[in-house]
């Protein structure tokens, strides 16, 4: 094919995919009148920051601190506390489910185990749960221990969705490093921890940094689990999203200002991570 | 390694047996998969009784409630139709698109990059951004269908049964057809270059070469992309559940959907039967499938 008319394509087709976030990032810039419009303004709309000034409370908390007291807070569309409960959310569970599967991952890949293959399959099953399935218990079961609406019980779930994600990419990751490695170390009489800890770890840090993005995306973007096992203590991003739709209109500039300030993280996220994004996809199998 | 003998460590990780490192691994699925898992099938066979406020046994009633409620019916066929339409749909669209960019020219790498943006974005919120796109008043698809008159003046998408779903399966093309394309172009770079050369050499089509050379080679990243796809696909509950909650009627119910919104009806019991019969289907379709097309980690 023409290279020029490839080019076209190519572009033309990153511009439909690119287009929805585009219009999302307009409807957060703008005043109503012109998130109404049709022709859609794409280009030739007012600009404003009052969605981003509300949800953020960017004009409270100076104001507030103008008076001698720093204390955002109040209105409706105030998200600062569930932006802080999206990011202590994810930062724990990738630290949990990180902490598990190095561990069993650095095994799967180099210790003897009988029955390792039955064991992937069974981690690899856990990954087709459906959410509802494994909530509906866990609601029950987080009302009797008491982690129903925590932090912490949110943060135990989201690592557990990401376990066998981590467990089986990890395990890849540590593949690629030569075994010889290890039995020289091993030969010179340093123990597995020390082997593992300082000699293998290390050499692998880029993948796990890889794995621990992804994780973190994961937890970020995850809907279900919260909205089940949590009722008024604290509430994720995407879940609080949702409650812009009312009966009486949907605030769709404070709904795309939060939307478009959780995806900007993740966007640079990933494109850090950019050379392994297809293993993590495909649970370490599929290597660029 | 002189410094070996100083490092202190815990008395059980010196053996090599891989037990201690596994345990914490296997704790939490056990705590946290395999108790919910059999505390499902537990509640299966209970439902609350808002006049007690208890847990009741009562048998097989709610699997046999299963299999004649013509809700459950529904929402399975709309749970079998989103999943294979959308996973045919994102693999075909996917290979071609994969099968256009892989290319070295400069302006590939940055096609590829903003390609990967969709997958990051939370599915609530791109579901929120096409439920703007799809408003019946001022979203701009109906607006743009109505221009060019592929739907009539007082048509609707989400509030209409016959398009709602499809309302909903656009946002899953849009947001994982890229997903398919960034494994596929993974997998097409990975190829080796001979086989090619020597087939343009002996003067084959580009179709002939794509299915006798391309497909068999990408065989196992297709698969891997199939099988991962397909369990998502399955278990999908956030794009209905913010676009149309099911509706309009019951025309999009999904399986995860109807169970959590008998759930939330304090149907317990009957709301975990219908998500032990999702997972159950799921993993022995799931397994059979790694089985059968080869899959191995």
């Amino acid at each position: 094919m023409n290279k020029i008319l490839k080019q076209v394509i190519g572009w033309f087709i990153a511009a439909v995919f690119f287009f929805p976030i585009y219009f999302w990032i307009t409807v957060s810039l703008k005043k109503d009148k012109d998130i109404f419009a049709l022709p859609p303004k794409l280009f030739d709309f007012e600009l404003s920051f009052q969605a981003y000034e509300e949800v953020f409370g960017l004009s409270r908390f100076l104001y507030v601190e103008d008076m001698g007291a720093v204390r955002p807070g109040g209105g409706d569309f105030y998200m600062m506390p569930n932006l802080v409960d999206s990011i202590i959310i994810a930062l724990g569970s990738t630290g949990l489910a990180m902490m598990i599967s190095i561990l069993a991952a650095y095994a799967l890949s180099r210790l003897p185990m009988r029955g390792q293959q039955h064991f992937m399959g069974w981690i690899l099953s856990t990954r087709m749960m459906p959410p509802v399935a494994v909530a509906i218990p866990m609601f029950f079961i987080y009302k009797n221990i008491g982690l129903m609406d925590t932090h912490l019980g949110i943060i135990i779930i989201h690592a557990l969705m990401n376990l066998p994600l981590a467990v089986l990419l990890m395990k890849s990751f540590f593949d690629d490093i030569p075994k010889d490695i290890d039995e020289a170390a091993l030969l010179d009489g340093a123990s597995r921890f020390f082997v593992f800890w300082r000699l293998i770890v290390p050499l692998a840090i880029g993948g796990i940094a890889a794995t621990a993005v992804l994780c973190f995306i994961f937890s970020w973007t995850e809907f279900i689990f919260v909205l089940m096992l949590t009722q008024t203590g604290l509430k994720t991003i995407p879940v609080v999203s949702t409650s812009f739709v009312t009966s009486t209109g949907t605030a769709w500039d404070n709904m795309a200002a939060l939307g478009t300030a959780a995806i900007i993280p993740a966007f640079i996220f990933i494109l850090l991570v950019q050379r392994h994004l297809v293993r993590g996809l495909t649970l370490g199998s599929v290597k660029q | 390694m002189a410094n070996q003998k100083s490092f202190s460590l815990p008395g059980i990780m010196t053996s090599d047996s891989s037990l201690p490192w596994l345990l914490p691994l296997i704790t939490m699925l056990v705590v946290f998969a395999i108790i919910p898992f059999f505390y499902n099938i537990y509640l299966s066979f209970h439902e609350f009784v808002p006049l007690k406020r208890a847990l009741i046994f009562v048998g097989w009633d709610n699997w046999i409630r299963l299999f004649t409620d013509g809700v459950f019916w529904g929402s399975l066929k709309v749970s079998l139709y989103y999943t294979f339409v959308c996973l045919i749909i994102q693999l075909v669209l996917g290979m071609g698109i994969a099968l256009l960019i892989d290319s070295d020219d400069p302006g590939f790498g940055i096609i590829r990059s903003v390609l990967t943006l969709t997958l990051v974005i939370p599915p609530a919120i791109a579901g929120m951004i096409f439920l703007i796109m799809e408003d019946a008043n001022y979203g701009l698809i109906p607006w743009a269908l109505k221009s060019i008159g592929l739907i009539g003046q007082e048509d609707t998408i989400l509030s209409d049964p016959s398009l709602a779903l499809w309302g909903v399966m656009i946002v899953d093309i849009w947001q994982w057809t890229p997903f398919m394309v960034l494994i596929l172009v993974a997998g097409l770079r990975s190829l080796p270059s001979e086989p090619f050369e020597s087939a343009m050499i002996d003067g084959a089509k580009p179709f002939q070469i794509f299915r006798r050379l391309t497909l068999p080679m990408l065989h196992k990243v297709i698969a891997v992309a199939v099988l991962i796809r397909g369990i998502d696909l399955w278990r999908m509950v956030d794009y209905v559940f913010v676009l149309t909650s099911g509706g309009p009627g019951t025309a999009t119910y999904t399986l995860s959907l109807y169970s959590w919104q008998r759930f939330t009806f304090v149907q317990w019991g009957y709301g975990a039967t219908i998500s032990l019969f999702s997972l159950l289907v799921i993993l022995i379709v799931g397994n059979a499938f790694i089985h059968f097309a080869k899959v191995k980690w």
